[in-house]
């Protein structure tokens, strides 16, 4: 089996933005202008846009690769790039090896033809062969988990049962090469586990694997790297948790905050230290204004902990539940320990200023984020400090 | 460019269609599969439009303005319109075939080529049903069958080239400019009575007549006439000029298309 590779070698990508004429009539007066010497369109620096600038990065056999990146980053242009379905403006992009790309699983579908006759229609426009379709095609029906449903036409299946079919054909190439878009959150959460594990399947052949998504968590268990994109140009490259870590960091609030509607502002935060395993403590240090006017029966400071790779909050609290006060006016520092008894990963620490009786949020405050390492071996949210022993019975 | 370079180009182009064979396949019967399921008369519709069109023709000209031709006009007329109708209804039938596959065209990657070239292979089917009206009007009119016919797949193959080739440039230009569509119509009409589908356009004198003489799609018409209704090979100077000219076309086209097919997302 040759070994595939991907390069992607100072890569540039451009885009019009707005409409190009795509009927005679706007092309026509356009021409004549041309012809008469004019400028036929209005300044063209005007209108492009650079979906990506200057993106480099290799993947070897073994390896794989999470882009991870706000919406609009050109994670997605990548992927066409590397598909073929782009063509790059500058640079040069280069796939070695078939390219199994689960991107987009049902786009070939035809709603009116049955399951059965879009599974070789799909497998078809994947790339596949008649006798490797025909060799596939019980695992894949097996796979999807619609056999009874295998004859109807694709209009009438839901829109699980849509994707379960594009995922299963999909899984079922056998690539040198494999491409991952957001295909993670197909189907309900059995079959999820199912693509999951699949996957993972995949991956331990020893074959490059690219991987976009936005559910964060997922990066590190899969890849052996990554790259954090912001508006085409890459902002971070390494270990996965660097870049998770860099991107949730990224997005801040504005630094300076605005004292909103309440009569709190809170200005900086800091949380020592930065790193924290799994059952340790950390301090937070949440400086504050307080301008006259302010009634501790009507606005709270709350400080909030949120898993960045699910965005479930992990724990809240304010103030006054903790018994503490601040001053009626000036400047204040508010220390708080937490243990962090929570899964390894990241935590994004959130601090709000808010209406205490109507919970209305008054204002944002700074951000930080804690690292929390592993120390005892688990899964779950809770660390639950286990202690597990073993009595042989006679 | 070097020719190296081209001939790499081409090796690659003619690769990539026979990795996708499958695909080529798959999307005709996807597409004979719709119809099929779709409409009441299935593959009637095939013969329908070449018979209706026979018919009126007929009409036209053996009562109200006749013309000689050396058969009897109902079979000239039926064997003029039979492969018209495989290059016009291939041709209309090409032209949405990218703009119509959007997600596709803009989501997956394939050889693009295979989305007009599946539009002609499906009219080919037409064209094989609509055959059999022929052959039932040659026992009709007591048509006899002579050697020339097995010349009869070499007309089809450099038809289907020269079809091929405008399948390529119409759905590539339909995919920028959506005005080819009704273009095309107006094209269409006017190409077939600049051919000799329902009357010897080799009549038409003078000038105009020179003109006419460059439409390459007059030898292959009468081509289809000789071979079927005379027991004769195609004249061989205009015969010769159409091979030529569609082989030349189809080779341009598909570089053409080939070397525009990465422009096809951004702009479908």
């Amino acid at each position: 089996m040759p070994e595939g590779r991907v390069t992607f070698d100072h890569v540039w990508k451009r885009f019009w933005r707005g409409e190009r004429h795509d009927s005679l009539r706007d092309l026509i007066p356009s021409a004549v202008r041309r012809l008469l010497g004019r400028r036929a369109a209005p300044p063209e620096g005007d209108q492009e846009f650079w979906a990506l600038q200057d993106v480099s990065f290799e993947v070897q056999p073994g390896e794989a690769l999470g882009i991870i990146g706000p919406n609009g980053a050109g994670k997605t242009t990548i992927l066409k790039l590397l598909t073929r379905i782009l063509k790059p403006t500058r640079g040069r992009c280069e796939v070695r090896g078939r390219i199994g790309a689960l991107i987009e699983v049902s786009a070939g579908f035809h709603p009116d033809l049955t399951g059965r006759e879009n599974i070789y229609l799909q497998g078809a426009i994947m790339g596949m062969r008649r006798a490797e379709i025909d060799k596939a095609f019980d695992e894949i029906v097996e796979f999807s988990g619609i056999p009874q449903f295998i004859d109807t036409p694709v209009k009438r299946y839901s829109s699980g049962m849509n994707a379960r079919l594009g995922f299963s054909i999909a899984a079922h190439l056998d690539p040198e090469v494999l491409l991952i878009d957001e295909v993670l959150s197909v189907g309900d959460f059995t079959f999820q586990q199912k693509a999951f594990d699949h996957l993972r399947k995949l991956i331990a052949r020893h074959i490059p694997v690219i991987i976009v998504s936005h559910q964060l968590s997922k990066i590190p268990e899969l890849c052996t790297r990554a790259l954090l994109l912001e508006q085409g140009r890459v902002v971070r490259a390494g270990q996965p948790a660097e870049c998770i870590a860099a991107y949730v960091l990224s997005q801040q609030p504005p630094a300076t905050v605005p004292w909103g509607e309440g009569h709190i502002r809170l200005i900086s935060l800091s949380v020592t230290p930065l790193e924290t395993a799994s059952g340790d403590s950390v301090t937070l240090m949440l400086e504050g204004e307080v301008r006259p006017g302010y009634s501790r029966d009507l606005e709270l400071v709350t400080i909030r902990l949120r898993a960045t790779d699910t965005g479930q909050i992990l724990f809240q609290t304010s103030d006054s539940f903790c018994g503490a006060h601040l001053p009626f006016e000036g400047s204040f520092v508010l220390e708080l320990a937490l243990q962090m008894n929570v899964q390894p990963g990241i935590c994004l620490v959130e601090t709000l200023v808010r209406n205490a009786k109507r919970w209305q949020l008054l204002s944002e405050g700074p951000r930080a984020y804690i690292q929390v390492t592993e120390s005892v071996a688990f899964r779950g949210v809770v660390q639950m400090n286990p202690r597990m022993r073993v009595r042989t019975l006679l | 460019m070097t020719a190296q370079e081209l001939l790499g180009d081409a090796r690659e182009m003619w690769g990539e269609q026979f990795r996708y064979r499958e695909l080529l396949f798959q999307m005709v019967r996807r597409d004979l599969l719709l119809r099929y399921k779709h409409t009441l008369m299935g593959f009637g519709w095939a013969v329908s439009a070449p018979v209706l069109n026979a018919l009126i023709f007929t009409v036209i000209f053996t009562r109200v303005a006749r013309l000689d031709v050396d058969v009897p006009y109902p079979i000239y007329a039926y064997a003029g319109l039979l492969p018209w109708n495989l290059f016009a209804s291939a041709v209309r039938f090409a032209i949405p075939s990218l703009t119509s596959n959007y997600t596709l065209v803009t989501k997956v990657y394939f050889p693009r080529e295979i989305l007009p070239f599946s539009a002609v292979l499906v009219c080919c089917v037409d064209f094989l049903i609509a055959c059999s009206i022929l052959a039932a009007m040659m026992i009709y009119y007591h048509v006899g069958v002579s050697p020339a016919i097995l010349f009869l797949p070499v007309l089809v193959v450099v038809q289907l080239v020269f079809t091929a080739a405008v399948a390529l440039v119409a759905s590539m230009a339909n995919l920028f400019y959506r005005d080819v569509k009704y273009l095309s119509e107006l094209v269409l009409t006017f190409w077939m009575f600049a051919t000799s589908v329902v009357y010897p356009v080799g009549r038409i004198k003078g000038p105009l007549g020179a003109l006419l003489s460059l439409n390459p799609m007059t030898p292959l018409i009468d081509g289809y006439r000789a071979v079927l209704l005379h027991g004769q090979l195609p004249r061989e100077p205009a015969f010769a000029w159409t091979t030529a000219v569609s082989l030349l076309m189809f080779a341009g086209a598909w570089y053409a298309f080939h070397q525009a097919e990465f422009l096809f997302a951004e702009n479908a």
